[in-house]
């Protein structure tokens, strides 16, 4: 195909050239070019190969509809599967093509085309459902995988998108003709008004063809200019360029995404597009149309493109991709691409049209005959010929003989489609013009008005009438603009979808699909298999399920099929176009939601601490808390885990427990909400005194557990696990709320107000005297389960005598802010009595050594504190709690409801393993009956050997008996069902 | 995406705000005797309707507070947001809504544009 340069255009500056880079070679083009229009000046065309045959495949359009032309933008990101149509290039910019091995000229994989019989509709179902399982899995899936596909993922993930809100009264999609009359109307009115634009310059048809030759008596481009620049004064409307709305959701929400760098290449770390969230009152529809393809023997050959954007080219970049085009065409949306061509001194080698002569415009006709072109009415292309390149194609005459003409390009169209793509998104209803042939929009389902071509006004008689008499719901101008045409005809079309071959070959194919590769021969094959519902029809064979959602050739198929099963059309149906319009990159749906954004950590007052002194952190929901801390690098987990346990046992341990979660309680009838929301009873507990309380859901199930401390009837402090504090604090103030308004109570969450410090060990009283002189520690003076306040240095702090190890223990609560100063000074002077820091996971395993449980680990919202031999805690006198009523449902009483108890091994020296079963025989037969499963497990320093927890069917029952636990080497171990205590049963050290 | 209109503070984003369920489900009295079914029926069952539901929202990120809504679940519109204690709103009032979209059958999720 050889291109030529027209002269002056006002989209492209020649003056300004700009290198880059396809697969390796330098090219130029000019400012303004896209990959399509610059690779096309340079005479390129094979631009990828296709994605099951591998077939070359060139540039078909020229705008977002392209199914062939996608590349790989190596200088950005290596951004895969971009289309070469709407990319501008600029200086350096460096593009590969995608899907060939080893060179787009060489390709491996086109030897599938010559395999092609296993590639047919419902290939990769039928694989997968044979009897060669194995052939799938060694042949077929490694060989496909490597061959089919578009461009590769890119490494990284670098791309910066912001994301915007908008909130406006109207919202016009798509800048042409249509749009910026709409737009007119609502200049300086009471609306707010966003107008979006995908391309770059507003107009349109006005820019991309020769179809208009006046409005209101002015050049096209002068009365574009004048009213971009008034729409542009106004107050009241906002002109986005650049930007593709590509989701109407409900409720009028739309996103749109904005280019930022259009014809630059992005800058690292600066916004590269824009994500645009729009809520609107209406929305006016004005996206155009788009033209479809016609199907005959190869038409996917490089040098094969739609009518009416090889005008677009001329129109938009200065370019004809060739100087002697053939057309082919049933319809007279191809007439003005006659024109232009003849404008601009160039001449169709032939005109193909299916149309009888007189259903062809007089005005078409004596442009032909008065400028020679050869005419071939009643005529059909039987088929396209040539290596990597159309050479020759084949034309049947109206007398059936066949000609073969020469040509380096064919034009095709096989008619135009409304832009129904957004309108079906907005679940707006379709119906099928049988005059058109194609669907245009009939009933909207939200506020959405539909203007010009997206309606399906493919002609300008009643341009003012419709846009007046659509918008007379809103107080806008009425419009009255005066239009003139080229190439003054109706919209007229003749049905045609597919001209049948003259002869078959292996090679030759006649598509429907470009995208992926689907032959009107497959349809065929789909249907006698019975799948001709168009739902079906489309998976089975793939069609339009490309990332072009089959935009030029989706309502052919729906012909075909029509055709094949006898119906019309509507009968047949449509599937549903869905969001997005067009490909949506994830870093675009991502903003700034990435990296650290994604997620916000959570760190306690203390965490540069922990830095400088070996922690080794662990994820609790967004905290990040140190799970062990290792004295040097050599240190392994176990042995550092095995010390800070050993050490809480022998001198004393200090753990970060800030991420505990902290919820305040006041009001008049505090105390009555406290045992609603709890299973205990706070009654009669003194003020001063705390009490482990369990937290239930209304099934009865275990959610959450913490210290519950009474400063008054009217005032309780409240503690929840890391990772429940939220749903807690959720959870009763939607009681309060909602089940008991009158309760007059309030609750608040302290969490990151309050540092939490928990020290343990037999050592803990000494230092604690000595950290705090003033306080007196002893058991009369400072019982277990009591707080006290007090303020040190003038830091208020409140302290809790508590242990979640079984040692002695306190809990030390600090205003945030003033938390380091206290950790410093403890462990200065708890220096001497061997004070160390404790992680997360030693305090796992010093509470599992005393039968402590861990909400979320040991129970999984199936457990009922029953089920844990938690009985004791439940109010049994009060009337009501949440969850109550539950512990006495018929499940919750059953027999053989798990249950939890403690498993030792029953040789000491064996291992055991989290999350494996409890089996009652030695040998693993299948079907092997399972009594529940292992839910914590650790090797204990202080027992000498590996202990767990468990929940297992009657457990409590099964105490003192032997079972077996399965390992992951699909073995046995025999272990001791045991009580779920491992040490100081008596609670000795707890009070000592 | 929706606009709720928060009784307490006015239309924000649905982000802001999150799901309670059906509304006006009453929670059995603790202090008499419940039966099996009345309280099952309580903690499990739900009506899951397509077309207009009274909900419960809460605006999480925002005000905290809960309140009732009606809401179409065929097509996600919220008709009218009200306080815990206002009374609910007749859903005669909101006949003109569509129940299902463009045509789909009233049961399931369809796929069909097209109006047979
Ligand atoms: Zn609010």
């Amino acid at each position: 195909m050889k291109s030529i340069n027209l002269k002056e255009n006002q989209f492209i500056q020649f003056h300004q050239k700009i290198s880059f880079k396809f697969d390796g070679v330098k090219y130029f083009g000019y400012k303004g070019d896209t990959i399509a229009s610059a690779l096309l000046r340079n005479n390129i065309n094979l631009v990828g190969r296709s994605f099951k045959y591998h077939r070359p495949r060139g540039i078909y359009t020229c705008g977002i509809e392209e199914p062939n032309a996608l590349v790989q933008i190596i200088s950005e990101y290596s951004e895969p599967n971009t289309r070469a149509t709407i990319k501008k290039i600029y200086e350096g910019m460096e593009i590969e093509s995608q899907n060939r091995w080893p060179s787009l000229e060489n390709d491996f994989g086109s030897i599938n085309n010559l395999f092609s019989p296993i590639f047919t509709a419902g290939f990769y179902y039928k694989t997968f459902m044979g009897p060669h399982k194995k052939f799938w899995k060694n042949l077929y899936e490694p060989l496909i995988r490597r061959a089919a596909g578009l461009g590769k993922p890119p490494k990284d993930f670098k791309g910066i998108s912001n994301h915007i809100h908008h909130n406006v009264d109207v919202t016009i999609i798509g800048g042409g003709l249509n749009g910026l009359l709409a737009a007119k109307s609502f200049i300086n009115s009471n609306y707010d008004v966003l107008l979006i634009e995908f391309e770059e310059q507003l107009g349109g048809i006005i820019n991309n063809s020769n179809k208009i030759s006046l409005i209101d008596n002015k050049e096209p481009k002068d009365w574009l200019k004048e009213t971009i620049q008034e729409i542009e004064e106004s107050k009241n409307v906002k002109i986005l360029k650049n930007t593709l709305v590509t989701t109407y959701n409900y409720i009028n929400h739309l996103i749109a995404i904005e280019d930022r760098f259009v014809g630059y290449k992005p800058i690292e770390g600066k916004v590269n597009s824009t994500l645009h969230k729009i809520r609107t009152g209406h929305t006016i529809l004005c996206n155009g149309h788009i033209e479809r393809f016609l199907s005959f023997q190869n038409n996917d050959l490089p040098g094969i493109m739609l009518s009416s954007s090889f005008e677009k080219y001329m129109c938009r970049y200065g370019l004809a991709p060739s100087k002697e085009p053939v057309i082919f065409s049933n319809n007279s949306n191809s007439n003005s691409l006659v024109y232009s061509l003849i404008k601009a001194g160039l001449k169709p080698k032939a005109y193909v049209d299916s149309r009888s002569g007189e259903e062809i415009e007089p005005n078409l006709f004596d442009l032909i005959r008065k400028n020679d072109v050869p005419l071939y009415t009643n005529s059909q292309i039987k088929g396209a010929f040539g290596n990597k390149k159309i050479e020759k194609i084949l034309v049947e005459d109206s007398s059936g003989a066949l000609n073969e003409i020469k040509c380096d390009c064919l034009c095709l169209s096989g008619g135009i489609n409304p832009d129904v793509h957004l309108f079906t998104q907005s679940k707006g209803l379709l119906d099928w013009d049988e005059k058109d042939l194609t669907y245009k929009p009939s009933k909207p389902f939200q506020p959405t008005i539909t203007l010009g071509s997206a309606s399906g006004q493919f002609n300008f008689d009643n341009l003012n009438s419709d846009v007046n008499e659509k918008l007379k719901t809103f107080k806008v101008k009425k419009l009255d603009v005066k239009l003139e045409l080229n190439t003054n005809t109706k919209y007229n079309i003749e049905k045609l979808w597919e001209v049948s071959p003259q002869k078959k070959s292996l090679w030759a194919k006649s598509f429907i699909d470009l995208q992926n590769d689907v032959t009107t021969k497959d349809i065929r094959q789909a249907i006698t298999e019975g799948f001709d519902r168009i739902e079906h029809l489309k998976r089975y064979t793939t069609n339009s399920m490309g990332t072009d959602q089959g935009k030029i050739s989706s309502i052919n198929a729906l012909g075909i099929v029509s055709d094949l099963l006898d119906k019309k059309v509507n009968e047949v149906g449509t599937t549903i176009y869905r969001p997005p319009y067009a490909p949506l990159s994830f870093s675009a749906i991502a903003g700034r939601n990435c990296y650290e954004f994604y997620d916000p950590e959570r760190k306690s007052p203390i965490h540069s601490w922990h830095l400088k002194n070996g922690a080794i952190f662990e994820d609790v929901g967004q905290w990040k808390r140190p799970w062990y801390f290792q004295i040097n690098k050599d240190e392994s987990m176990h042995d550092a885990v095995q010390r800070e346990s050993i050490n809480v046992r022998e001198n004393a341990g200090i753990l970060d427990g800030s991420t505990l979660g902290k919820i305040e309680i006041k009001g008049e009838d505090a105390l009555e909400f406290m045992n609603l929301i709890y299973t205990n009873s706070f009654t009669k507990m003194k003020q001063g005194s705390a009490r482990y309380a369990l937290m239930l859901g209304e099934d009865g199930m275990v959610k959450d557990d913490g210290i519950i401390c009474k400063i008054s009837d009217q005032h309780f402090i409240a503690t929840t696990t890391t990772g429940g504090a939220a749903t807690v604090l959720g959870c009763m103030e939607e009681y309060a709320q909602t089940e008991w308004p009158n309760l007059k109570v309030f609750m608040n969450s302290i969490t990151e107000q309050y540092a939490t410090f928990n020290i343990s060990g037999p050592k803990t009283r000494e230092i604690m005297k000595k950290a705090f002189p003033n306080i007196n520690f002893s058991n009369e003076e400072f019982p277990f389960m009591t707080f006290q306040f007090h303020e040190f240095n003038g830091i208020p702090i409140r302290i809790l005598r508590a242990s979640f190890t079984g040692e002695l223990g306190y809990e030390i609560y600090i205003p945030s802010n003033s938390a380091p100063k206290i950790w410093d000074n403890i462990q200065s002077v708890g220096k001497e009595f061997g004070l160390a820091p404790y992680g997360t996971e030693a305090m796992h395993l010093l509470r599992a050594e005393k039968g402590y449980i861990i909400v979320g680990q040991d129970t999984d919202g199936s457990i009922t504190p029953i089920d844990l031999g938690l009985s004791w805690m439940i109010g049994k006198s009060k009337k009501d709690f949440l969850g109550k009523r539950s512990l006495t449902r018929s499940d919750t009483i059953r027999e053989d409801r798990k249950q939890l108890v403690g498993i030792i091994p029953s040789n000491k020296a064996d291992k055991l393993e989290e999350g494996q079963h409890i089996i009652l025989d030695k040998e693993i037969k299948s079907p092997v009956p399972m009594l529940g499963h292992i839910t914590s497990c650790y090797y204990s320093s202080t027992l000498g050997h590996d202990f767990a927890l468990a929940v297992i069917k009657n457990g409590h029952s099964m105490i003192g008996t032997k079972a077996y636990a399965s390992t992951s080497s699909m073995s046995t171990t025999g272990v001791d069902i045991v009580k779920p205590v491992f040490y100081d049963e008596d609670n000795k050290r707890l009070v000592s | 995406m929706l606009i709720i209109n928060c009784p307490y503070c006015g239309p924000r984003d649905q982000s802001e705000f999150s799901n309670g369920g059906e509304a006006h489900v009453k929670r059995p009295d603790g202090s008499k005797e419940i039966g099996d079914r009345e309280w099952g029926e309580y903690v499990f069952i739900r009506a899951n309707p397509k077309g207009l539901f009274y909900e419960r929202w809460v605006h999480t990120h925002g005000c905290r507070k809960w309140f009732n809504c009606v809401r179409d679940t065929s097509t996600d519109e919220i008709l009218v947001t009200y306080k815990l204690d206002e009374k609910k709103p007749n859903l005669n009032n909101f006949k003109s809504v569509v129940k299902t979209p463009s045509g789909e059958p009233e049961v399931g999720s369809g796929n069909f544009t097209v109006e047979k």
